[in-house]
């Protein structure tokens, strides 16, 4: 509870192992104790906060094998290393040409200062329902590199979230890097956040919406939306893509979407916002959201 | 309770610190450096009392761990003036009268330094999302902007003059 | 050209002079208290605190605290048995008996850091009987609520405030000026209201922090982020049974105060906890959640008002009611029910006022000062109530204030005679700003838009004879230090007094030094840095001693020439004589004095000039009737008017326009009155769209600022129109009033009478968010 918040952090070691492999192995053997550390901005505000208080080993893994890497290949995409801040992500030439949405919601996150050290892998492994970058990251058919002493594997982003602040990541996982495919042709893309402020907060809703011409749809055009901080988990609205399979993206069919975007979610009440006018703000937002999309279509 | 002991370079100069490992990089620089200018407004990345330049970007060094600057370059604001000389940001800032209590000036000091580095003619819109995550109690900010404009046209570090 | 006209510099005052604290300020020199070092013996303390609003304490074990290694003392309400209090003494340091908030401090540690501390907190054990709580004042009022404070006639109480024993009532303050009831009957229309203003926090980005150490001598030093070093000496004596000399308070430059670390808040803590561990130092700094739920608070607060004009649109009756939530501690509390009371009509002359202003013991955080002093509470409710008597006499807002506002001459409410005021230019300056009266029609059909304006009055609340006094002295140099005892906390009221000291002496505004940090074993006394008081009170104090130096210097120089003293003069840091048109710097002459001729001998020597300043002629009120000759100093008036869209879509706000108007009686340095001005309406604007404390059963919800969100830099209306008016005050230095606190006094109630135009909707009360927004429109039909 934040009230019983620290004057600083608690106590604990800081391990910073040479290969993936010996911060992997720590990390299992100290499964329940340890944690991976990337930027850190979410750990010390929870360790802060007097959440885990098992916590004894933060184990650095900024700098490891892959975790640096930023590139973007034609064939296979863009590659994200695990501590890549938001703000080098944001101002990557082939981020703002290719993944534009990306390069948007980073910059939608707190502010510039907290941005050099927040990475979206971070944000990603969190878990929170409320992540700015997670939904543009599922829309791009993200997947997580990750590595583990046992072996290496990929998750898929829309299998990896299992509740708030949970994730399928395992003890001893430790999680490389982020790899986005070639988005499809013509793709383009809308984050709308919904702050108590005009920027900077956590998000009362985040929308985002995405749509590419595709001819195996009968309507020519495949519409997604991912939806933060209105239910368990960052929430894809099948609905949407359903509906636009064969309805074509009008002012009108908008409109439908919207209601259907506000049905699909499960908001709760906090100190944020209550569940009422979030249900109401995705409705309200998913139109302004997918009337961008239109008129840059 | 680990002790490391790491180098870095501090306002220029190099600097050995022995730093327990779950010191955050303002305690550091406050309690073993006795570099107090950088202040401690909320200590959970929120308030931006505690900015200061690392590697070239500004951090929120409550947000930051001691040990991880290991051979990292930090810049706060007991850095800024250069022999005996201003740097732009203070003195426009002066200038506009964009202090008063003067305790989140020094944070606002170094987002704005940033901000000219990497965009020399910021527009009003650029400057007020730079400092997002600057909060001020006092001035409501209208001051502050106004500084960072001027700055941006001078180009001449400015002598103190008291 | 005589020789005066030649070397005349323009006098500081009236001047927008740079501030001279600010290059130490931007260059990270400036110390605050916890810039402070100490060296290794420095102990570190926590404070294990109340998880209940209301429980008895039952047992307390910190033998397992004790015990870890690192820890030096632990320290309960066992120990300290003396209540402390600004006004009504009624709080103990730590609770004893019973605790009646979340927060308030059961036990503290010292250790030899504050991990040690931090641990030892979780090994001591506390055992409760939870009690029935009081969350809301109006219950708290009745007869039914429990009695928070049983034994409450036997506290120590001022003779002007009214605690009512056997009640939860901790002050009751009433006017009664003609008959209101009788008076209903004359009026053309009535309307009736009631609003609730909830809890907020001063959110100085400096968190509170206090280091104490007490010697073997029995003198105690406290060092602190002080808006009150002198008033901390008292209070603090007092409660530990030591004389006030033997109390010495160090107070460096403050980083933000707005009234919470004014009396005495967490500071009692620290010197607590070092009484028990002679000549160490104990530091204790608040984390910023604790900043949010522990310290002083602004009182939430229940005002229903009931408000009649006659036909012509004369005011002729108001009946005012209101409960401030005055919580678990009403020490300081009590004063701003009192200020609650004779400011409660407003700036408004009203022939009929019935007001009862009720400061309730609740089991919620202590209320304590917050800049405005119960002025933004107060007027949210009159401002809004005006507005709706002028509509319903289809009378224009703009008008119906400027024919009912406060004007020089009125008999006021408490009976005294108002000053002459610029309010008037005030109203017309402000609704000229926002083009009152000119349509405006929304920028697309997804906005409504809407204007509103606001007017305020607020008089410094403080004891009736609140003091100032200040010192003068040379350096070789023939610099002039001005020695003195009120806080620089942002306002820039050391520049102030450095420009008046300037004025007075006739030396440049650049030879003047203000200095920190204030130390009360050498400053002069000044009661508290509160009640937008120091321009004035301290500015006089200030002039005097130039005044006092002054007259020393000419007396000085007259003797040495053999001249009159009517034909001398300084002028640019030189005494000169128009007669016989002889100069002679004052550096020569401020400490070493004169020689005579041949040196046979000197006269003079170094110059001290001494100053002070009280006001004499406050009287206390009548207890039944709240009416005396002069319930107060002067009165600071003005008024904002806001020009605004609400996005149909969302319920968010956007200003287009807004202006604030404040007749300060002169501005000594206009550019740092304009930056109080705008400063001040931001934190008006911030409370009024995005800040609650959300207490629930007693516990906030949102004690950090991921949860309590202020204004940032994008939240900034973008045009903010600034005039200040100036109608001189007649004992003001040059006329001058404080405008500390009052810009931050309208601005809820402009914004929500916008808000109305905008939607035809009242809110409760503030934060006017943009979901409440979104959801009453919804809710009335206006959006789908």
């Amino acid at each position: 509870m934040a009230r019983e918040a620290h004057p600083a952090l608690p106590e604990f070691d800081y391990i910073k192992p040479k290969t993936l492999a010996e911060a992997s192995q720590f990390l299992s053997e100290h499964a329940g104790e340890s944690r991976p550390l990337l930027g850190g901005t979410d750990i010390f505000v929870r360790l802060r906060d007097g959440a885990w208080k098992e916590n004894k080993f933060l184990v650095d893994v900024k700098g490891l094998d892959g975790t640096d890497v930023l590139t973007f290949d034609e064939q296979t995409g863009l590659t994200v290393g695990a501590a890549v801040c938001m703000n080098r992500l944001s101002s990557f030439p082939a981020v703002k040409e290719h993944y534009p949405l990306l390069a948007e919601v980073c910059d939608t996150v707190a502010a510039y200062q907290l941005r050099n050290r927040a990475t979206v892998v971070g944000n990603i492994c969190n878990a929170s329902p409320a992540g700015d970058t997670v939904g543009a990251c599922l829309l791009y058919g993200g997947i997580l590199n990750v590595f583990n002493v046992g072996g290496t594997r990929q998750e898929a982003l829309n299998t990896f979230f299992v509740g708030p602040g949970k994730s399928v990541l395992k003890p001893g996982d430790i999680v490389t890097s982020l790899q986005l495919p070639i988005p499809p042709k013509g793709m383009i893309g809308k984050y709308l956040k919904l702050n108590r402020n005009n920027r900077g907060d956590l998000a009362i809703v985040g929308v985002t919406a995405a749509a590419y011409p595709n001819q195996d749809v009968p309507s020519g055009v495949t519409v997604r939306m991912a939806l933060a901080s209105v239910a368990p988990t960052p929430l894809v609205v099948s609905a949407i893509e359903d509906y636009f399979k064969q309805e074509k993206l009008t002012s009108d069919t908008v409109q439908t979407a919207a209601q259907l975007a506000m049905d699909s979610c499960k908001p709760i009440d906090d100190v944020r916002g209550t569940a009422r006018y979030r249900s109401l703000m995705v409705r309200n937002l998913a139109k302004q959201a997918l009337t961008a999309l239109l008129e840059k279509m | 309770m680990t002790i490391h002991t790491i180098t870095c370079t501090v306002n220029g100069e190099s600097e050995v610190v022995e730093v327990p490992a779950h010191w955050t990089l303002l305690q550091m620089l406050r309690e073993k450096l006795g570099l107090t200018g950088t202040k401690n407004g909320c200590a959970g990345g929120e308030c931006g009392a505690c900015t200061v330049m690392l590697n070239g970007a500004p951090v929120n060094s409550c947000m930051v761990l001691g040990v991880e600057c290991d051979g990292a370059t930090i810049v706060t604001v007991e850095g800024l003036v250069k022999d005996g000389q201003l740097d732009p940001v203070q003195a426009a800032i002066v200038e506009a009268g964009g202090v008063q209590c003067g305790f989140c000036t020094p944070g606002v000091l170094i987002s704005a330094r940033s901000l000219l580095d990497r965009n020399p003619n910021p527009t009003e819109d650029e400057i007020k999302e730079a400092l997002v995550g600057n909060l001020c109690r006092c001035t409501g900010y209208v001051r502050i902007i106004d500084g960072i404009k001027e700055a941006a046209k001078l180009n001449e570090p400015v002598v103190i003059k008291e | 050209m005589t020789l005066a006209e030649t070397k005349k510099l323009p006098s500081p005052v009236g001047e927008s002079k740079t501030r001279l604290d600010v290059i130490e300020k931007v260059t990270g020199a400036a110390v605050y208290t916890d810039d402070i070092p100490f060296g290794p013996g420095l102990l570190h303390a926590r404070v294990k605190r109340s998880p209940h609003a209301h429980a008895k304490i039952l047992k307390i074990d910190y033998s397992k605290a004790e015990a870890l290694p690192g820890v030096k003392v632990v320290v309960t309400g066992e120990d300290f048995p003396k209540r402390i209090g600004l006004y009504l003494v009624d709080k103990h340091i730590f609770a004893r008996d019973r605790v009646r908030f979340i927060g308030e401090p059961v036990a503290a540690v010292a250790a030899i850091n504050a991990d040690i501390a931090e641990k030892a907190l979780d090994l001591i054990e506390v055992e409760y009987e939870p009690l029935e709580a009081v969350f809301d004042p109006v219950y708290g009022a009745s007869p039914e609520a429990p009695l928070l404070h049983p034994d409450m006639a036997d506290y120590d109480v001022p003779n002007y405030i009214f605690p009512q024993a056997g009640t939860n009532i901790a002050n009751h303050f009433k006017i009664r000026k003609g008959d209101v009831e009788r008076a209903w009957e004359q009026c053309a229309a009535v309307v009736e209201s009631e609003f609730y203003i909830p809890h907020v926090q001063h959110v100085p980005i400096e968190p509170h922090v206090a280091v104490a150490r007490w010697d073997d001598d029995g003198t105690l030093t406290l060092w602190a982020a002080s808006q009150s070093p002198f008033a901390q000496r008292n209070l603090i004596a007092k409660s530990f049974g030591v004389s006030q000399s033997d109390v010495r308070v160090i107070a460096p430059l403050v980083g933000g105060g707005f009234g919470c670390k004014a009396g005495v808040t967490m500071e009692a803590l620290p010197v607590a906890i070092a009484s028990k561990v002679k000549g160490r130092a104990v530091k204790l700094t608040l984390t910023r959640e604790e900043e949010f739920f522990t310290n002083f608070v602004r009182q939430a607060l229940v005002i229903k008002l009931k408000m009649g004009c006659d036909a012509d649109g004369n005011l002729v009756a108001l009946k005012n009611t209101m409960y401030w939530d005055g919580g678990a501690s009403t020490e300081y509390g009590v004063n701003i029910t009192r200020a609650g009371g004779y400011n409660s009509t407003g700036p408004y002359f009203f022939p009929n006022v019935h007001t009862d202003s009720l400061c309730v013991y609740t089991n919620h955080p202590i209320g304590g000062a917050y800049r405005g002093f119960g002025m933004s509470e107060l007027h949210t409710g009159i401002e809004q109530t005006i507005d709706m008597l002028a509509e319903k006499m289809g009378i224009d807002a703009v008008d119906f204030r400027l024919k009912n506002c406060v004007k020089g001459g009125d008999i006021i409410l408490t009976g005294m005679t108002m000053h002459p005021t610029g309010l008037n230019q005030c109203i017309e300056k402000a609704a000229k700003a926002i083009e009152w009266g000119k349509e405006a029609k929304p920028s697309s059909p997804n906005k409504l838009r809407g204007k509103g304006i606001a007017l305020m009055w607020k008089a410094p609340s403080m004891p009736p004879n609140a003091g100032s006094s200040a010192e003068v002295k040379f350096s070789e140099d023939g610099t002039v230090t001005v020695s003195l005892g009120g806080q620089e906390i942002g306002q820039g009221a050391f520049t102030v007094m450095a420009q008046m000291a300037a004025g007075v002496l006739g030396i440049p505004y650049e030879s003047v030094r203000v200095r920190g940090p204030l130390d009360t074993r050498y400053s002069p006394y000044e009661w508290q840095t509160v009640a937008s008081r120091l321009t004035w009170s301290m500015g006089n104090a200030v002039v005097a001693a130039a005044q006092d130096a002054r007259d020393q210097l000419l007396d000085l120089a007259a003797d040495h020439w053999d001249e009159e003293v009517e034909d001398l003069d300084i002028v640019n840091g030189k005494v000169i004589s128009y007669k016989s048109e002889q100069e002679m710097s004052v550096k020569d002459i401020g400490i070493y004095g004169l020689p005579n001729e041949n040196f046979e001998g000197w006269k003079g020597g170094p110059i001290v000039g001494r100053g002070s300043f009280m006001p004499t002629y406050v009287t206390n009120l009548d207890f039944e009737t709240g009416q005396g000759d002069r319930a107060v100093v002067h009165y600071t008036t003005g008024a904002q008017a806001f020009d605004i869209e609400i996005d149909k879509e969302t319920g968010r706000i956007e200003v287009l326009k807004s202006a604030s108007a404040f007749d300060v009686g002169r501005a000594i340095n206009p550019e740092l009155v304009r930056a109080q001005i705008e400063g001040g309406f931001i934190q008006g604007y911030s409370s009024a769209v995005y800040e609650q404390m959300l207490l629930k059963e007693g516990a906030m919800l949102n004690p950090s600022f991921v949860d309590y969100r202020i204004a940032t830099a994008v939240d900034i209306p973008i045009e903010h129109h600034v005039d200040i008016i100036e109608v001189p005050q007649d004992d003001g230095p040059w006329g001058a009033r404080g405008i500390g606190e009052h810009p931050m006094v309208p601005t809820i109630a402009a914004l929500a009478n916008a808000i109305y135009d905008a939607t035809g909707l009242r809110l409760e009360g503030p934060p006017f968010t943009a979901e409440k927004l979104y959801l009453a429109m919804l809710d009335a039909g206006l959006v789908e």
